[in-house]
């Protein structure tokens, strides 16, 4: 296909600088992203068995329900029904809680004995998995403007520039796609292996990119844009407002259990009920959030999907599914959802998602190496602007997957020790990542980013290393040796301490070997015989 | 293809472009959903299309704003994209006094 010169290089220059300024808080973004996909999962590894209580047979929930709300004030208002086996199956707050990230939350779980008596305790929550979500969402960014996270609103720009990457990508790289898609060159240089690597990922996995830019820039400015639209909707409303019931209710009018679990049968289809979260329910505005589950379906969230009803008359207020046929829009705004969070295709839509996640990061990371290469001086010493930039990628970058990766593997250290485990988890990550990125900065982008890989490579190690010696040794048996499945967590480190191995092996070949001008050598220290023998003497 | 003088080629104009693809693109995102909001189908009633209109905004806002680099000037750009503004806003009032 031809394009005129002119438009390519506008593009081309469009290209490069939307993608260097975003670049680094999109990586962050992406692969924090992926490890997202397995929040919950996360979570539930990091959390030490004992604190989830024996589940109880499914008809016995109604009797724990009045048990515990007759013997807990907090049990009359809130609290939610898991049907999940690994998880308690009544729990409500003790102390914060709400909406949003909540380090110091701390929730009562109760179950019944087989004598049927009330069991109870109190736990601070793990929010590791919402640590990696809000990473992911506002790319380690604190602090609030408003309401709204400044990351988020960061991100949110991060993803317009995104968008335009996107589309200028595809223009300049037209002419030349048909005959180079699939070529990876590896016979004309590094930087050549680079380029068709970042074009081949960037284009077979273009849809995905599209979906996640469109989406992130919603969720960033979705006020604003409300706020815009209600102008075009003049008198009309943007939303119905519920009208406020008279009705005041209290607990001891709840419908039993089974009802809900009968009612989201008549409602759907295939779905199966993962939890319910009643609110308010001694006052005039009582809710239950029914979270519901089909692996067959185009789900709302890779966690499920939702109903809201007034728990006490089964009026929905809300769905992600759709209720009847005429509501065309409810399922078209839920796929929105759902192509960003990779709700459909069930766990293997969430690895598949995991991967393009990981591949985005790898996009962004390769379009920093190529810009850094373009620029690069024919002399050893490259400008101070190319090198402040290579430190800045090796820093943030493999920096911010150190501060992650440290933060799991020091996880289950921190129950030994301590039980606030949320806050130190931020200590950790902030701690090391600042350490990386201080580190590059003094020692120089390449050495750097090999001794970070190693470090890497070894804290992956560890993690499987930790949960072997919490089995082995019976006094650190906060976790119960878990069935089967539960290891793929350490699995997958082990892979990544594989890859990263590799990594630093083909980094540091790269320094001594690769091309000398390169921002990325290093000099080749010749440690002869004499020189040793010096050193000694000198001693 | 015959070479094009230089000011036949596409000036960089950077900063009219870019702020004529997001003002510009952006009211007209909005003239194009407020026109689908009232006569789209369901009409403006139609339950959770709010909801699908906010989302419509993104995607015609963010498309023309990349390609507003396309123009060969900036003053075109403002030009042609706020053209295009008044007529879609003409038709949307136009639609909303007749009905």
């Amino acid at each position: 296909m031809k394009i005129r010169g002119d438009i390519l290089r506008t593009y081309q220059s469009i290209h490069t600088w939307t993608g260097i300024v975003t670049g680094l808080v999109l990586f962050i973004g992406f692969y924090a992203g992926s490890l997202s996909m397995f929040e919950e999962e996360i979570s539930h590894w990091a959390t030490p068995s004992s604190h989830h209580l024996p589940q109880i047979p499914a008809d016995k929930f109604d009797e724990l329900i009045l048990k515990a709300s007759s013997s807990f004030d907090k049990a009359q208002q809130d609290f939610t029904v898991n049907f999940n086996d690994n998880l308690s199956p009544l729990t409500w707050s003790e102390k914060g809680g709400g909406r949003g990230l909540q380090l110091n939350h701390v929730i009562r779980h109760a179950t019944l004995s087989e004598q049927g008596e009330l069991v109870t305790q109190a736990n601070l929550t793990n929010e590791l998995g919402d640590l990696i979500d809000t990473l992911h969402r506002t790319a380690g960014i604190a602090g609030k403007i408003g309401h709204e996270d400044v990351g988020v609103i960061v991100l949110g720009i991060a993803a317009i520039l995104y968008f335009i990457a996107l589309v200028s990508g595809i223009i300049f790289l037209l002419p030349t796609l048909v005959k180079s898609f699939f070529a990876l060159r590896t016979n004309k240089g590094a930087n050549r292996f680079w380029l068709d690597s970042h074009n081949l990922v960037g284009i077979i996995s273009l849809p995905f990119h599209f979906i996640i830019a469109i989406t992130v820039v919603v969720f960033a400015f979705h006020d604003v844009f409300y706020g815009g639209l209600s102008l075009a909707y003049g008198d009309e409303p943007l939303f119905e407002r519920g009208e406020k019931s008279k009705v005041e209710y209290t607990i001891d009018q709840l419908p039993p259990i089974a009802s809900y679990l009968k009612k989201v049968d008549e409602l759907t289809e295939g779905y199966t009920v993962k939890s319910l979260d009643f609110s308010g329910l001694s006052s005039s505005r009582p809710s239950v959030g029914i979270t519901i589950i089909n692996h067959q379906a185009m789900m709302r969230n890779n966690t499920g999907d939702f109903i809201y009803m007034n728990p006490y008359n089964f009026e929905v207020s809300f769905s992600s599914v759709q209720m009847n046929e005429e509501d065309v829009y409810t399922p078209l705004v839920a796929s929105f959802f759902s192509l960003h969070f990779g709700g459909y295709a069930g766990d293997l839509g969430r690895w598949l998602y995991f991967i393009m996640g990981l591949l985005g990061a790898f996009l962004f990371y390769s379009g920093n190496l190529l810009w850094l290469e373009k620029r690069r001086q024919k002399q050893a010493v490259q400008t101070k602007a190319n090198r402040f930039m290579a430190c800045l990628t090796i820093g943030v970058c493999l920096g911010s997957i150190l501060a992650v990766v440290t933060t799991l593997l020091a996880s289950k250290w921190f129950y030994l020790i301590d039980v606030q485990v949320n806050n130190h988890y931020l200590t950790c990550y902030y701690l090391t990542f600042f350490a990386a990125l201080t580190y590059t900065f003094s020692r120089g982008a390449s050495r750097s980013a090999i001794h970070i890989l190693y470090a890497l490579s070894i804290a992956c190690l560890f993690i499987p290393l930790t949960t072997l010696l919490t089995i082995a040794l019976p006094s650190l048996a906060l976790w119960e040796q878990e069935p089967f499945p539960s290891f793929i967590f350490e699995f997958v480190t082990l892979v990544f301490a594989a890859a990263f191995y590799y990594g630093a092996l083909k980094t540091k070949h790269r320094a001594y070997y690769g091309e000398p001008n390169s921002i990325w050598a290093l000099p080749v220290i010749k440690v002869s015989e004499d020189l040793a023998d010096k050193a000694l003497s000198s001693a | 293809m015959a070479r094009l003088s230089a000011d036949e080629k596409i000036q960089p104009h950077w900063w009219l472009k870019t702020l004529a693809g997001i003002v510009l693109g952006l009211t007209l995102a909005y003239a194009i959903v407020a026109i689908f909001a009232w006569y789209g189908p369901g009409g403006i009633n139609a339950p959770v299309k709010v909801q699908f209109n906010m989302w419509l905004i993104t995607p015609i806002w963010l498309l023309v704003l990349s390609l507003s680099y396309l123009f060969k000037t900036g003053i075109k750009a403002i030009t042609y994209l706020g053209a295009a503004n008044v007529a879609l806003y003409a038709l949307f009032f136009f639609l909303r006094w007749l009905s």
